[in-house]
């Protein structure tokens, strides 16, 4: 089930908060876990048992971890327990990618399973190798209470599109968590913020991405276009379900982990990289960076532990080489600042978010592009290699349509409507306008959305592939 | 303060989500959306095979948005949000300019027009190579022709698809009719041109056809208002516009036969101003077969028009021409089934298709 859709706003949810609110607290759980399993049913009811194999499995593990803690055979259940939960993820998500390299390879003629992507496999996956690595490192208990955890892996405001959010990070508010009027406010803000970043900006984006992707027309300009657009897309996309998730978290009781902070304002590309799925990076940090050695082992070994995991964050996007070379274009852009240019990027104020800009801008074409040479063209075309024109009737249009769109996006993705909230806030006058502007603003918002929701057609979340 | 405040922002937002809720529940589903000129979906039946498939939950998502309380006025408001806030040029890709309404359609899709050009040519294969038929072809410009480019908007130029047109058709004298229109022989509203602007076409036709027509009409102006497609599509508040049609003695005396039914149509089927496509008056919309025999003919000359929806509007004004005109329309009527009712010999033969349905022909078979 989307977010962005009448099924879940009008339906699921109000049911659902309502119930939840109702039972008593012991109940809450169950309720959280029942709800979340017919959301993700809604839209997969094939793959839940997927999933619920998943949970199983994390369960039995993480007990069978705590009870021979000390013993070799904590180790060897955590073993079967990862390679189970990356056995199920290689499977459905890579085995397609594998048979057709290994064909091209080999000349053989392997047929391919195209099998369909159980939609957060790359997000369940992760949270429940964290719970089982954290149970075996002793950093959290196992959790004896299978409705707990499986309320945990399976809740649905993170299930399918993150954060990544760790048992640690909300064991202690799944035994106990408080619902204030505070908590579901600032949750119900954060929530339709993120719904509106999803439906006015990172779909009306998109149609400006299709309309290039349709167009016959080949110029500097359109290329250019069709390129910031889908920059400035994902981010929506993306920042607004972690939105929308952290705020349906804030509701239910729970503080989910940030998940961006303005990347695109970042100076340098390891900043970047600080501020963009910072669940993400954080997991890769701890869960393979830092056991590969992380930095201790001496500059080698510390550049070849950054090539390994820029690998598996290219792959963990995506079964193809695109993502594999997108991670690694992040790996060269790490390496060279760690080696010499981040001192030097600290020193800029300008050319250094150009800089940033330009490369994930260059990044997320070879991110979106169906194949290394469609990523070539693309470039090229952003360069006007081959001598293309520099604009055309169709790619004006798009600019001079979309031109509002595109800047108050790009004013979005930085802090400056925050800073002047808060400036208001400051003032007892501003608070006073605040008081009445937000809720009725939040409405109308709310309205808006629902508005483009009626006249609009289906637009997935873009994580949701991954 | 922050408590109120708080207090509003959830119940606020609490009452939107249920009220919108509870509407949903309450309010009857209607059957059809005026305004779109479509059936609306209707509550799935949830059965175990529909869910485990997958079906319910995309019927049941179509539902709820189709049946959506206070749907045209959601409508209204992303389309004024997305054209006067975030000043986007076109919205469900309908744009307006100097009081019209029109599709964006920026480019020529040349395996379309090829597509229509291999129908075409099947057609003239199968029953016109050999006959002493004299087959015409014309293409009928977009009003984006008149207004796109003017306005800032992107637009192919309808001569380029007439050559493209051409180039494949070298059996069919070419008639260009862009020099009898202009932006007044369209609807505001709708795509199609209007039938009382329509005697200079009429006249370029019968020239390159080398017939001579009656030009001797009255209007009439419906009593109805008149709704283009565009109205729906855009969601804007669009202002109707009167539709007339031009009828004489002549017009008045020919019969129309509908073969898919078998029955007998007026060339101005008054029902249909009532109905959901007012612009179904001419020949009663749309129809596989007709043929419209004039008996106060002082000719036996025939014509067979291939056509579109265009045609409709524009086949009565030639009709005092010919003793007897055949419309086909061969997206309702596969081409290889013609030769049970039509037998090709000395007619004139008009391929006559519009420049949106020959860029877009997928439904020509």
């Amino acid at each position: 089930m989307l977010f962005s859709s009448v099924p879940f706003l009008f339906y699921f949810l109000p049911c659902v908060l309502l119930v939840y609110f109702l039972v008593p607290g012991t109940l809450k759980n169950g309720v959280l876990l029942l709800a979340s399993l017919l959301f993700y049913g809604w839209g997969e009811p094939r793959y839940l048992l997927v999933m619920l194999a998943a949970i199983a499995q994390g369960y039995v593990f993480g007990l069978l971890i705590e009870k021979s803690r000390g013993k070799r055979r904590a180790g060897l259940y955590l073993a079967l327990s990862v390679l189970l939960s990356l056995g199920t993820l290689v499977y459905f998500k890579y085995a397609d990618f594998m048979i057709r390299n290994l064909n091209a390879l080999t000349g053989l003629s392997v047929p391919l399973l195209s099998l369909a992507l159980p939609v957060g496999i790359s997000f369940y996956t992760f949270q429940i190798l964290s719970y089982t690595v954290d149970v075996y490192r002793g950093t959290v208990p196992a959790q004896r209470n299978l409705i707990d955890l499986a309320a945990y892996i399976a809740m649905f405001p993170q299930l399918i599109a993150g954060p990544i959010v760790r048992y640690s990070d909300i064991a202690p508010e799944l035994r106990s968590r408080t619902h204030t009027l505070s908590d579901a406010a600032a949750g119900t803000r954060r929530f339709v913020l993120g719904l509106a970043k999803k439906i006015l900006f990172a779909n009306l984006l998109g149609e400006l991405v299709s309309g290039f992707r349709a167009s016959q027309e080949q110029t500097v300009l359109y290329a250019w276009l069709g390129a910031a657009a889908f920059t400035l897309q994902i981010y929506y996309d993306f920042s607004g379900y972690s939105d929308m998730a952290i705020g349906l978290g804030l509701i239910l009781g729970f503080h989910f982990p940030e998940n961006f902070r303005y990347p695109y304002c970042a100076g340098s590309i390891t900043e970047f990289w600080r501020r963009w799925h910072i669940s993400l990076g954080s997991w890769f940090r701890d869960y393979l960076y830092i056991p590969l050695g992380g930095n201790r082992k001496g500059k080698g070994r510390q550049l070849l532990n950054i090539l390994l995991v820029w690998l598996a964050t290219g792959l963990w996007h995506g079964a193809d080489w695109t993502f594999v070379l997108w991670g690694l274009l992040y790996a060269a852009l790490l390496t060279v600042e760690k080696l010499f240019l981040l001192r030097g990027l600290k020193k800029l104020r300008v050319l250094n978010h150009i800089y940033v800009l330009l490369f994930v801008t260059l990044g997320f074409v070879l991110f979106d592009a169906d194949s290394i040479r469609d990523a070539a063209t693309s470039v090229c075309a952003m360069f006007g290699g081959g001598g293309l024109p520099l604009v055309g009737q169709e790619s004006l249009y798009a600019l001079r349509s979309g031109a509002v769109l595109l800047l108050s996006a790009a004013v979005g993705a930085t802090p400056l409507l925050r800073r002047l909230i808060t400036a208001a806030q400051q003032k007892t006058a501003g608070r006073a306008v605040l008081a009445v502007l937000e809720p009725v603003g939040l409405c109308l918002l709310l309205a808006v959305c629902t508005a483009f929701l009626v006249d609009g057609s289906f637009n997935p979340f873009l994580y949701f592939r991954f | 303060m922050e408590k109120q405040k708080n207090l509003a922002v959830v119940c606020l937002t609490a009452a939107f989500l249920l009220g919108f809720l509870l509407w949903g529940l309450c309010k009857p589903d209607d059957a059809v959306s005026v305004s779109e000129r479509r059936k609306l979906a209707q509550k799935p039946e949830l059965t175990l095979s529909s869910v485990l498939r997958g079906e319910f939950m995309t019927k049941f998502e179509t539902y709820t948005l189709d049946q959506f309380p206070l749907r045209d006025s959601f409508r209204r408001l992303k389309a004024v949000t997305l054209l006067d806030v975030l000043q986007e040029k076109d919205n469900n890709g309908i744009y307006l300019a100097d009081g019209y309404a029109a599709k964006l359609d920026p480019s020529i899709d040349e395996a379309s027009v090829q597509h229509a050009a291999d129908r075409f040519q099947l057609v003239y294969d199968r029953y016109l190579a050999g006959t002493d038929a004299k087959v015409f072809a014309a293409v009928i410009p977009d009003k984006n022709a008149f207004l796109a480019r003017q306005n800032g908007y992107p637009a192919y130029d309808p001569a380029d698809l007439s050559a493209l047109l051409a180039q494949s058709m070298p059996y069919a004298s070419m008639i260009d009719l862009t020099p009898a229109l202009s932006q007044d022989s369209y609807y505001h509203t709708d795509l199609h041109w209007r039938q009382e602007a329509l005697l200079p076409v009429a006249r370029t036709m019968a020239e390159a056809l080398g017939v001579t027509l009656t030009e001797d009409y009255e209007t009439i102006t419906a009593d109805q208002p008149f709704y283009g497609v565009y109205c729906g599509q855009s969601a804007l508040p669009l202002k109707p516009e009167p539709l007339r049609y031009l009828t004489n003695d002549t017009l008045r005396g020919c019969t129309v036969y509908d073969y898919e039914t078998g029955s007998e149509l007026p060339v101005y089927d008054l029902q249909q101003l009532a109905g959901e496509d007012a612009y179904a008056v001419f020949l009663s919309g749309s129809k596989a077969l007709l043929t419209i025999t004039n008996p106060a003919a002082k000719t036996d000359r025939e014509l067979v028009v291939f056509r579109d929806s265009f045609a409709s509007s524009l086949t009565p004004l030639l009709a005092g021409a010919y003793a007897k005109i055949t419309l086909v329309d061969i997206r309702y009527l596969q081409p290889e089934r013609l030769g049970t009712w039509l037998t090709f010999d000395t007619q004139d033969v008009l391929f006559l298709y519009s420049a949106p349905v020959l860029n877009s022909s997928e439904t020509i078979r």
